[in-house]
Formats: C-alpha cells, structure tokens, sequence
C-alpha cells in the first residue's frame, strides 16, 4: 500500500493537505486536512456589527463579496432589518457578476488543465479544430484563422522556454486523452476566456466600487446612490454599461463555455463513475426578489443519500429549517475540546497538534446537517434545482445532458452528475442558469428605479440586550452562513460556516468522512508520483482554503509537493 | 469608479490584514496615501490576497510595483527587491487549492496575452509573524519606511514621482482597533 501526500506548502501555514492510500491502482482510504487555522471570526469580537463586512471579506482574497453579503444578511437577520428592493436588486447583480467571474476562472485557467493537454494542441489542425467547433456552437470566434493564431503563439511561448505559466498541467500523463484538436479549441477559449472574466469583473468594479474589495454595502442596504442623471451616482451610463458587460459575458458562457464543457466531458464518460463521495446535498436559496426576501430565483433545499424523492425545500432567510440544524464538530479538529455545536453556541480556541490520521488532523471543522455530512457547491444547486422543478435549471440540465450524451453516445442522466465530471458539468448548468437570471435582475433594478424608487437604505438599529441572527448566501463553492450574536450593539460570537468547511470537512465524532475524503476512495492513481486523478477530483469541487495569506516566494524553495510514502 | 481606464503604471499592494505581517503590502499603500500625491499617471491599489484575479489589475500597465511579503533569507524585517526576471525564473508551482497566490500566474498570464508590463518591481520584506492578527511585528513595522522609499524612488525612476503632503492625514488603518471605523 503506497500513501501519496498531496501538500502545497507554498506559504508559512500551509493550506489544503490531501493524503490517499493507494492499493492496486485505486485509492483505498483518504483524508482532507486543512493547514491554516481558519479562526478570523475572533478578531470580530467587540466589534461593531456593521462593519463585520468589511473584515469579513478579508477572510479571502478571492472570495470577497460572498463573505461581505453573507455578513450585512446575518447582521439584519438578527434585528429583522428589510433592505429597500434597490438594495436587493443591486446586490444579486454583484452575486451574480461575481459568480460569473468565478465559475469561468475555475473552469478555464484553474481546472481545464487536468483534462487538457496543452502540449498536444501544438499538433492541431486548425482547419479541423475550426470544423470541430462549428459543430458545437455557433460562436464567431472559431475560425481557422483564429485557431492557427491562437497555435502559433503557443508556439512562440513553448519555443521561448515560457511554458511557465502551464507548469501546474501533466501534459503526456496517460490519464489525458482529448484530440489534438479538442485541445486547441480548448486553450484557445482559455486566452478569450481571461477577456471575459475581465468583463464580468467590471461589473463588480462598477456596482461595487471597487473590486477585489467592495465599499458599496451597509447593513440595511447598499451606499449607492441613485440619480439617473448625475455623474457621482448610480446613472443610467453606468447601468447601460452594466448591461452591455453582462451580456457579452452571458454569451460567452451559454456559448462557448457550456458546448466546452459538454465536449470536453464527453471525452471522459469515465469520470461520471468516479467521485460521488457524500450523496448528501445542501443549497440555500438565494436572489431575492423583493424587499422582505419571501421570494427567490434561485431555489433552496437538501437531498439526502442521492435519493431525489427526499427533497426538501429551505424557503427563506428565516427558514428554522436551515437555523436549527447546522453544527459543527471538532472530534478530528485542531480546537480545545471534541464537541458538536450549534453555530451560535461554538468557540473558536485552537489547539495546535500534529497530523494524526486517528486523532486531530485539520484545521477545518466538521459541519453537519441533522448530523450529516453535506456537499455544496454546483453540483447541490443544479440537484435541488432540478428535483425542485427550477424551470431555469431544467432547461440547461437537460441540454446540456442531451449534447453529452450524443457526444459520448451514452444515456447520461441528472443522476449520474452526482461524479467527478457531474460536478464540472453542474458548474457549467448553473453558470448558464444564473446569466438568464443577470438579465432578468438588472431589468428588475431598472424597472423599479424608472418607477421612481430610489430607496438604498433602512438604517440599522441595536437594541440594549442580546440578539441572534444568521445570514447565508448561494456562493460560487455553495452554501455559506454567517452566525452573529450582538450584545449591546457589540459583537460577542461570529461563526463563519464555509463552503470549502463543508466540503472539505474531516471526518466526524462518529468516523464518517467528509466529501473530499469519500469523494476520492475508489478513484484510479495509474502512477503515484503523477497524482492527476486525485487532483481532478479535489479541483472539481473548486477548494479555497489559500488565501488568507499571501507570502510569495520568488525565490521557488521547494518543499515537496506530492510525496510517495 | 476607476475600472475604465488603466493608468500607466500601478501599485499594487498584496496582503491579507487579517494576518499580522502579511497586512504589509495594504499598510504601505496606506502609507503612502496619507502623505503623498502620487503622480496622476500612477494608480494606488489595495488588492488583499486576489490570487489569479491579480490579472486585471496588471494587464496593459507600462510598469508595476508591487509590494508584498516575501519567504527569503534573512530575519523578519529584511528588504528583498525583485525585477520581473527572478520573480519568473521558477515557475509557479502545481496547484492544489486553485486559489494560491497568483503573482506569478498573473504575470505570465498578461505576457501570453502580450498585454503584460515589462518594468516589474517586487519590493518584498521578509515577514515574522503571518498568523491572524490585525497589527504588524516591531521588525516588519521598522521595515515600512524602507518599504515605502523603496516604492517612491522606484515611481521617480519610471519618471512618475510623488510630491509630499504638506500636511500629512492619519494613516487609515481601519482594521486595526476594534471600534475603528475607516
């Protein structure tokens, strides 16, 4: 039995630690450690609630926005604060930019390389690549001539010794198997795809301010004043700009990155077979559209054991349904104590160990719901959607299993999305889904100010004595909640329950695993020292446990990354 | 609203605050907000921890400067500058959180685009502390005027200097005392 640890230290605390026993050519065991301690709620205390955002959104640099409104949600929560519809509208505007920008970086520049081999795309024919493409989308920018571009620059780059930048791909691992052509189309869509995400970042910019840190919210609203004529504020100059950005940003997404991913996954039906792990889903509901939050376009809700007949919805903000049961336990964690406990009744005091397979091995603690161990991300919101008849999420499921499963000539079912390959693919469906929704959500905001709305804000207010409020938010990586208790208008216990938590979860008092960790038993490893498989996997849950420090280091002092034991 | 048009060159602080010494690059960028004008070719940015999302905010520059925490030789507090040659002569690395840091990624990234800046200066100090904390360490904070002459004499070198404040404001380092505000 080989143990195969993964563990990028590339910063002072490290980050994300994966260790699999592999037996026979398949994984036989695993465990997830996360190896930075995650307790920057305690810097909260004492503060004052309405500025949690904006320490919130410094937990990660890339996962800012989600942290902020997760935030000004727990925070009205708890004094049952409306927010004017403006405020609604404008903020599922930046939650929906924001995960536009997200699911197309994470499929193109941060995952599409463990599936294709950017070397072999040197031996492409554009000309054949160009009618390769034209069979999956209209899109205008598959011409010959742009493929041959797009080639010899990659040339250039190889040539020049700068493939630098593809160092992170296995290119010529046997585990690759796209066509040479498929994989020009794909780096081709990769270098447009940087132009997109720019886009789609301008919108955030816009609405929000500023990007990567917003400054545009307030607990009770949004700090964007509306007048459609006046340079200072939100006009109508900006919101046309906002809409023309959105739209070639959706285009690109229902276009180019969907037929992509359907092409692409086509190629390897195998890997609907690998990685199921936990069948347990959790999704919350989230775009409200109205001021008191009754009414979502995104629906909420869990599956348990991959059986579609146990939906069940979570309705609203307000849903005890949600609130009374998440926990979050530390039997394997690095925290005093092996309790399970309600959010608001958690604490946060690290206790340093060693990595001890049996004992304490993470600094990521074990959220369960009812007791069970969840996975969130793409792959929940497109199930739930699906399962709760979510018109939107049908209508994309639906092609885009009927274009897989013509490629691939088999029948590929919502069912079988629950794998390594469904979760990329759920990504995809839901990226698709939420740009129908952008259009839809900035007409909403424009429809409502051209009634002569221009609300923003109800402004906040504490009362003497204690008050509890959760707040959560559909992220990119699923479902997040923050858990605020405010005593005389300071804050005296914040608990920030995180997409990455859930999924990367240890194992519980009782021993079961979290989703990475079942996830990964049963997956092939062809060669231990080149763990592609293995990071297929984890990359398709899309982890972020890293950037809460940033320490470069130029110098490339190398620890080992991958070690065969 | 400053996402239309890119000036020419750009600093770039990196960092989380949230994380003692690792709030380097914000609190130089602090810094020099307080007590200089910069040039109006020159944009001053707080970027926290972006990761890849670093890349729109170096592509179609004439030069950067970018300040951050470095892992190096030397005790906390130590000054390390970088051109753009040594921060790219070892590729970055194998990923397996698709958030790590993404200076090099970024760097790369505007170059295959052919939009990348070819002045790049890192001004790097060697941290002594990066756990969760809101304040710098003694070393690290004795580091910061060097950190920020270091940047000053960089933008006079590109031609685009700073002029002093008459009158200082107070640094804003909103994150650092509870109850602050910014």
């Amino acid at each position: 039995m080989a143990r195969i640890v993964i563990d990028p230290i590339t910063r002072i605390e490290g980050h994300l630690r994966i260790d699999v026993e592999v037996e026979g050519g398949s994984v036989r065991n695993a465990w997830a450690s996360g190896q930075m301690w995650r307790g920057i709620e305690t810097i909260l205390l004492g503060r004052d609630p309405r500025e949690a955002w904006l320490f919130t959104q410094r937990f990660c640099g890339v996962c800012t926005t989600v942290h902020a409104i997760a935030s000004v949600r727990a925070v009205e929560n708890a004094l049952s604060l409306e927010v004017p519809k403006n405020a609604q509208y404008i903020r599922n505007l930046l939650v929906i930019a924001h995960a536009l920008h997200d699911h197309i970086v994470h499929f193109y520049h941060l995952s599409a390389l463990d599936w294709v081999d950017v070397v072999s795309a040197l031996k492409a024919d554009p000309a054949k690549a160009s009618a390769l493409a034209e069979s999956l989308s209209d899109w205008p920018g598959n011409g010959r001539l742009d493929l041959k571009a797009v080639q010899d620059k990659l040339k250039g780059f190889v040539d020049a010794g700068q493939l630098g930048i593809f160092a992170n791909g296995y290119w010529g691992h046997p585990a690759m198997k796209l066509p040479p052509e498929v994989n020009l189309l794909a780096v081709s869509h990769y270098l447009q795809a940087l132009e997109y995400q720019r886009k789609a970042n301008q919108v955030v910019a816009i609405l929000g301010s500023k990007t990567p840190n917003i400054q545009n919210l307030a607990v009770g609203g949004v700090a964007n004043a509306i007048n459609l004529d006046n340079q200072a504020t939100l006009n109508m100059e900006k919101l046309w700009k906002v809409q023309s950005l959105l739209k070639e940003v959706v285009d690109f997404v229902q276009r180019v990155y969907v037929p992509d991913v359907c092409a692409i996954g086509a190629m390897y039906p195998e890997w609907l077979g690998y990685g199921a792990g936990v069948k347990n889903y959790l999704a919350v509901p989230d775009l409200p559209i109205d001021s008191p939050a009754t009414e979502f376009d995104l629906p909420g809700g869990t599956i348990m054991n991959g059986d579609f007949s146990t939906y069940k919805p979570i309705k609203n903000f307000t849903d005890p349904y949600f609130k009374d049961n998440v926990s979050e336990g530390i039997a394997h964690s690095w925290y005093e104590g092996d309790w399970s406990r309600h959010p608001f009744e958690e604490d946060t005091v690290p206790k340093p160990g060693k990595f001890d397979d049996k004992g304490k091995y993470s600094w990521v603690k074990s959220p369960r719901f009812q007791g069970q161990p969840m996975q969130v991300g793409p792959l929940s919101q497109v199930l739930v959607g699906y399962v709760s008849g979510h018109a939107l999420t049908k209508k994309w499921a639906d092609a885009a299993l009927d274009k897989v499963s013509a490629i691939a000539k088999v029948r590929v079912t919502p069912a079988m999305l629950q794998s390594t390959l469904g979760r990329h693919a759920a990504r995809a469906v839901r990226t698709a889904v939420i740009g129908d929704l952008a259009l839809k959500h900035w007409k909403l905001l424009v429809d409502n100010i051209a009634s002569g709305d221009t609300d923003i804000f109800n402004p906040p207010s504490f009362p003497k004595g204690e008050v509890r409020g959760f707040g959560f938010h559909e992220a990119p990586r699923g479902a997040l909640s923050h858990w605020v208790v405010v005593r005389d208008g300071k804050i005296a216990n914040y608990q920030a329950v995180v997409p990455t938590t859930w999924n990367a979860s240890p194992r519980d008092a009782k021993e079961v695993k979290g989703p990475y960790e079942a996830s990964l038993v049963g997956n092939p490893v062809a060669n231990p020292e080149l763990p592609l498989e293995v990071l297929r996997t984890v990359h398709s849950f899309d982890p972020c446990l890293a950037c809460a420090v940033h320490t470069l280091d130029p110098e490339g002092r190398e620890i080992a990354r991958v070690k065969v034991l | 609203m400053n996402a239309t048009v890119a000036p020419t060159v750009a600093v770039l602080g990196l960092g989380n605050v949230l994380m003692s010494d690792d709030g380097l690059g914000p609190t130089v960028i602090r810094e020099l907000e307080a007590a200089w004008t910069p040039h109006p070719e020159v944009e001053l940015l707080d970027l926290g921890t972006p990761g890849l999302d670093l890349l729109p905010f170096v592509c179609d520059r004439r030069a950067l400067v970018l300040v951050d925490t470095v892992r190096s030789d030397g005790p906390p507090g130590t000054l390390r500058l970088y051109r753009k040659e040594a921060i790219l002569a070892h590729p970055p690395r194998t990923r397996l959180s698709p958030h790590d840091p993404g200076v090099k990624e970024a760097l790369l990234l505007a170059d295959l685009e052919g939009r990348g800046a070819t002045s790049v200066l890192l001004v790097g100090v060697v941290p002594g502390c990066s756990r969760q904390g809101v304040t710098l360490t003694r070393e690290v904070t004795a580091a910061v005027p060097q950190a920020l002459r270091a940047v000053l004499d960089e933008l006079d070198r590109l031609e685009v200097p700073s002029r002093p404040l008459a009158r200082p404001r107070p640094v804003d380092l909103w994150w650092r005392e509870p109850g602050a505000t910014r």
